[in-house]
């Protein structure tokens, strides 16, 4: 029974990667060099499907639910205490430290879902999944480099230059990536450098961004967010083995 | 008789995959034409004379990106004048940065309509029985945003009545504004927790998860369902046949308009895109119609 539950559940995630990806990418092949606009939004969804089918197998628990949608929404609504920075956006530093607290697949959908809420407010387009999949793997990536300790909050100044270094060096390029799918038409080797070299001034900022979120809020957040996990038990199935060896190591 | 944003959200959902991926897939001039024309007429239909403005923005700003066009591509075959010394501006480049400009403008115009009648609501109609629980998170997320966004409001008020606003130098205001994030963060978990207690109680993870919803689907949406994915299917087995086949470099190859794929095609195509117009003229003109008998 058990076994069978356990091949059940990468049947969504081999499908996408083994079927749909491929027949995408043969069909963009086949019909002409240039529907990279179209396939390459496709590919991004299909690259979501894998982390949200992962969490709709566990059957989460009402209190992971909560955990979630608050800390999407706190990353979405985040901007507005920002209104006198026009440029601030802590959005992707918020999703990290969701990540550091909850773990890899909580980190991606914070991420994911604040994209998404967030297009809702300033409109969908075809970037929509873009957005979707940069802020997740901010999530995601930020959640891993916390378990190597290569994210390490006892070492700030480390945390938030390796988190500007991720923005400018990943999520940044990941959404420069679409304007080069959406605006240039035909890939031209030419244009490209110049489209991910015009993105630098704007993943800059962005950066920048994300790096002060980490180096002022990275410690007090993480140490709010550690006590609710042992009080209350939120996202306690994936993480509480975790903070427990962390403590004992302590 | 219904507006289209009335019908079913199934209904609507089936028609913007058809009209957004078509219109993102399409480079021939015709079928470029078909769905720039009928998004700008579903559009007038929706917002009125607003939308003119809006409109004729985006198509002088679609021309621009066309003209520049040819300056970032110099393949084609058809000079049309040198620059820097020898490099071409061609004819194809040119045409090809129309087609483009014209397709990002109908893709654009599309999605404007999309986010009037795809409200978060329907939306979450569609996704709530393929993936319950991500559902829940973002009707959640939905509702918390709008909620969190009034406690920063309240906070940063109350913060700068004891004189620690957000203002002052940069690094003050930056300071200031993160540890207004930071104690609304422990104000929504305190809450969240309640909400999550809460659902516990009434049961939540205990049975199968139903949704709510106040979407009928009567015959006629059957009916307008079925006719959208045939005309679709249509519209995509001709694509595949190459009826919008198009290439605009290095050498100009256009579909001739006498093959039957392309005149199948495009029919199925034009009679797919027009639906929301004529479904909302056609409410308005019994509307007025209905009044004026008053």
């Amino acid at each position: 029974m058990q076994k069978k539950y356990v091949n059940k559940k990468n049947v969504i995630t081999i499908l996408v990667i083994f079927v749909l990806m491929p027949i995408t990418l043969v069909a963009s092949w086949y019909f002409g060099n240039r529907k990279y606009y179209l396939s390459s939004v496709l590919i991004m969804i299909y690259a979501m499907i894998p982390f949200f089918a992962g969490f709709e197998r566990r059957k989460p628990e009402a209190r992971d639910l909560v955990t979630l949608a608050v800390m999407s929404a706190i990353a979405a609504a985040s901007r507005v205490a920002f209104i006198a920075l026009p440029h601030f956006k802590p959005l992707v530093g918020i999703t990290m430290i969701s990540g550091m607290a909850f773990g890899p697949q909580a980190g991606f959908l914070t991420g994911a879902i604040s994209g998404l809420v967030s297009n809702f407010i300033f409109g969908q387009g075809p970037w929509t999944p873009w957005q979707m999949f940069a802020y997740g793997m901010a999530g995601f990536i930020s959640a891993w480099f916390f378990r190597l300790n290569i994210f390490d909050l006892n070492h700030k100044f480390r945390t938030a230059v390796i988190s500007f270094l991720v923005v400018l060096g990943i999520i940044g390029p990941i959404l420069d990536t679409c304007a080069v799918f959406t605006m240039a038409g035909e890939i031209d080797m030419k244009i490209v450098p110049a489209i991910y070299m015009s993105g630098i001034p704007v993943n800059i900022v962005h950066g920048t961004a994300t790096a002060l979120t980490l180096f002022f809020l990275g410690k007090p957040m993480m140490e709010k967010l550690d006590r609710i996990k042992i009080k209350y038990g939120m996202m306690e199935t994936e993480e509480k083995v975790r903070v427990e060896e962390k403590n004992e190591v302590r | 008789m219904k507006r289209f944003s009335e019908y079913n959200p199934i209904i609507n959902f089936m028609f913007y995959i058809g009209a957004i991926l078509f219109g993102m897939f399409f480079v021939h001039p015709v079928f470029l034409f078909v769905s720039l024309a009928f998004a700008i007429t579903f559009h007038v239909t929706i917002k009125g004379r607003e939308s003119f403005r809006f409109i004729t923005g985006l198509i002088m700003f679609a021309c621009f990106l066309a003209a520049i066009n040819p300056l970032i591509n110099s393949r084609g075959e058809k000079v049309l004048f040198t620059y820097f010394g020898g490099r071409p501006y061609t004819m194809e480049a040119l045409l090809y940065g129309f087609a483009i400009s014209m397709m990002f403008v109908a893709v654009i115009i599309w999605f404007s309509t999309y986010n009037r009648i795809m409200t978060s609501d329907k939306f979450l109609y569609i996704f709530g029985r393929i993936a319950p629980s991500s559902s829940t998170v973002l009707t959640m997320t939905l509702r918390f945003v709008p909620n969190y966004k009034n406690k920063i409001i309240q906070l940063s008020n109350s913060r700068s009545s004891i004189g620690l606003g957000i203002s002052g130098d940069k690094k003050q205001k930056i300071e200031n504004a993160l540890m207004i994030i930071s104690s609304l963060i422990t104000w929504a978990f305190e809450g969240g927790i309640v909400t999550a207690d809460s659902m516990k109680s009434r049961g939540h993870g205990t049975g199968e998860r139903t949704a709510f919803a106040l979407y009928s689907f009567e015959a006629k949406d059957k009916a307008l369902l079925i006719l959208i994915i045939v005309l679709e299917l249509i519209t995509l087995i001709c694509g595949i046949k190459g009826a919008a086949e198009t290439e605009y470099t290095p050498k100009l190859h256009i579909q001739s308009t006498n093959s039957g794929y392309f005149v199948v095609g495009i029919i199925a195509y034009t009679l797919l895109l027009v639906i929301p117009t004529i479904l909302n003229i056609m409410e308005e003109i019994r509307w007025r119609v209905s009044r004026s008998r008053i």
